[in-house]
């Protein structure tokens, strides 16, 4: 469904993506691990369009969306929530769910609206609230539910665990498993490996805006050098065992 | 109460022209300092319409605030859409450049004059207790409010000006949702223009209308809306209000020809004691 060939992004003399290669197949959940400054969130801004690449292609769903403005990747079914959730917060929670169905009738939207309703009923307890004024994981659930509205193909999700609490995360994690049981197709990047890896299909590991290991979540969890660098593991533990 | 009145009358107009600085702020985070302009190029264009071609004044105000929004909206595709780096520095830059250039069409089209735009309606004086107000007055304030009033339903319950508000918490997080950042920009500032033309119009018959008339107004209107605190919708109105309020008492106590330096005295006063404005509190808020 979406493929990208050796994806080079630069910030002027800062090469932030070398030669990135990852797919992503139909009703997969695919979960990108890397630390800080790996490029986990400069690749999912290039397949949106809010970051130019330097060179490489990106290709969803048989087409290239390499050149295309971020409204225009909208509007071919990929949504994004980006990282910090990003919710118009001077906006009420039901005007910033409203927003992400921008482009569709509102007929569509009053239908979705209940259905993303119904799956975080927080949502509906505030929606007459400003968006800022909700608690980081309500933002969270606010972002997902916005990114839903404008019934995405491709849902991509940055860092959805960031500043959260250990539940809230587990809680965000269970509804984007759910999504994923519904058939949408996920992309996440995250720092949280144990947690991204868990509920992943496959996993790839980014490292200098490389990605130098990909496999099922299984094997990744089970790999010493992933346990290592992300599951705070020592190579102690490996050799005990 | 007589100077409460044309105060009144006075205050609407500079309200009408802060909701228009609001309206692009709120989008882009710009001042766009040819809003006068827009006030001007209403009036004039009430003028040629209504008073040269003689058409109804019930089609010519519609016609002359139309042909104001598309003027706003080649403005912003001209001026604002070629500046190759926007940042806002430039892009300000650019709207003192481009209201210069308005205001020098305006003086080649409708030449130096100040220019006598007639009566829309019969002149009436209507008793008040304490004073006479003219029917005129009567209908800027109440147009005024109108058009504020249509305003705030635009923007807090249609998509588009829903989007105009995303636009501004946010512009990534509104791409995301879909929206095409660059026609909400488009957008803003034709509606501005036509906020502002409507202004205009309403206000030539009373003050007349001369090429120059939008640096001093757009001013004015400027200092409304900082007054009410930038961005904030009812601080604009408020501040309008307000501005036309202290620019009609202040004429009791000081000589008149004083009275424009008022609006210039309250964006001093107000940057110096409470620089979000008395109704900004949203402010700051853009990242």
């Amino acid at each position: 469904m979406l493929k990208i060939k050796s994806l080079c992004v630069s910030y002027g003399a800062v090469e932030a993506l070398a030669n990135v290669s990852v797919h992503v197949s139909e009703g997969e959940f695919v979960s990108l691990i890397g630390s800080n400054g790996a490029g986990k969130t400069t690749l999912l801004n290039s397949i949106m369009g809010i970051v130019p690449s330097a060179q490489g292609e990106a290709i969803f769903m048989d087409k290239s969306i390499s050149s295309m403005k971020i409204h225009q990747a909208a509007a071919k079914g990929i949504a994004l929530v980006p990282e910090g959730r990003r919710v118009f917060s001077n906006m009420t929670v039901l005007e910033n769910v409203l927003m992400g169905g921008f482009s569709k009738s509102s007929k569509e939207n009053s239908e979705k609206l209940e259905e993303i309703y119904s799956m975080f009923p927080v949502l509906k307890e505030r929606k007459n609230q400003l968006a800022g004024m909700l608690s980081g994981g309500e933002q969270q659930m606010l972002a997902i539910g916005r990114a839903l509205m404008c019934r995405p193909r491709l849902l991509l999700m940055d860092e959805p665990s960031m500043g959260l609490a250990p539940l809230v995360i587990k809680d965000v994690y269970e509804k984007l498993a759910a999504l994923s049981k519904t058939g949408l197709t996920i992309l996440l990047v995250e720092q949280n490996a144990a947690m991204a890896l868990k509920y992943a299909d496959r996993g790839y590991v980014l490292e200098n805006g490389r990605i130098v290991l990909q496999g099922s979540a299984k094997e990744l969890l089970g790999d010493n050098e992933v346990k290592r660098a992300y599951l705070g593991k020592e190579y102690k533990e490996k050799w005990e065992r | 109460m007589q100077f409460l009145y044309s105060g009144l009358t006075g205050g609407s107009i500079y309200a009408l022209v802060a909701l228009g600085y609001n309206i692009i702020y709120n989008t882009t985070g710009l001042i766009n300092f040819a809003q006068g302009e827009f006030v001007m190029l209403g009036g004039m264009l009430i003028y040629t319409l209504f008073a040269v071609f003689g058409m109804p004044f019930i089609i010519a105000f519609p016609l002359a605030v139309v042909t104001a929004l598309i003027v706003g909206l080649l403005f912003e595709r001209v001026f604002i859409n070629l500046v190759r780096v926007k940042s806002d520095i430039n892009l300000i830059t650019v709207t003192i450049a481009a209201s210069i250039l308005l205001r020098d069409f305006a003086m080649h089209i409708w030449g130096r004059d100040t220019v006598t735009v007639g009566e829309f309606m019969p002149v009436k004086s209507i008793e008040l207790p304490g004073g006479v107000i003219s029917n005129q007055s009567i209908m800027v304030i109440a147009v005024g409010a109108c058009i504020a009033f249509i305003l705030h339903l635009f923007l807090k319950r249609s998509k588009y000006g829903r989007a105009m508000r995303a636009c501004f918490d946010d512009m990534t997080a509104a791409g995301i949702c879909g929206i095409n950042a660059v026609m909400v920009r488009v957008m803003s500032f034709g509606v501005a223009a036509a906020v502002g033309a409507a202004a205009g119009v309403l206000i030539s018959p009373i003050t007349f209308v001369t090429y120059d008339d939008g640096l001093m107004i757009g001013l004015k209107g400027f200092a409304a809306a900082i007054l009410g605190g930038l961005g904030s919708f009812w601080g604009a109105v408020a501040g309008g209000i307000l501005l036309g309020l202290l620019e009609s008492f202040a004429a009791t106590i000081m000589p008149s020809g004083y009275k424009d330096a008022i609006a210039f005295v309250v964006i001093l006063l107000i940057l110096f004691v409470k620089p979000a404005g008395l109704f900004g509190k949203r402010m700051a808020k853009r990242v």
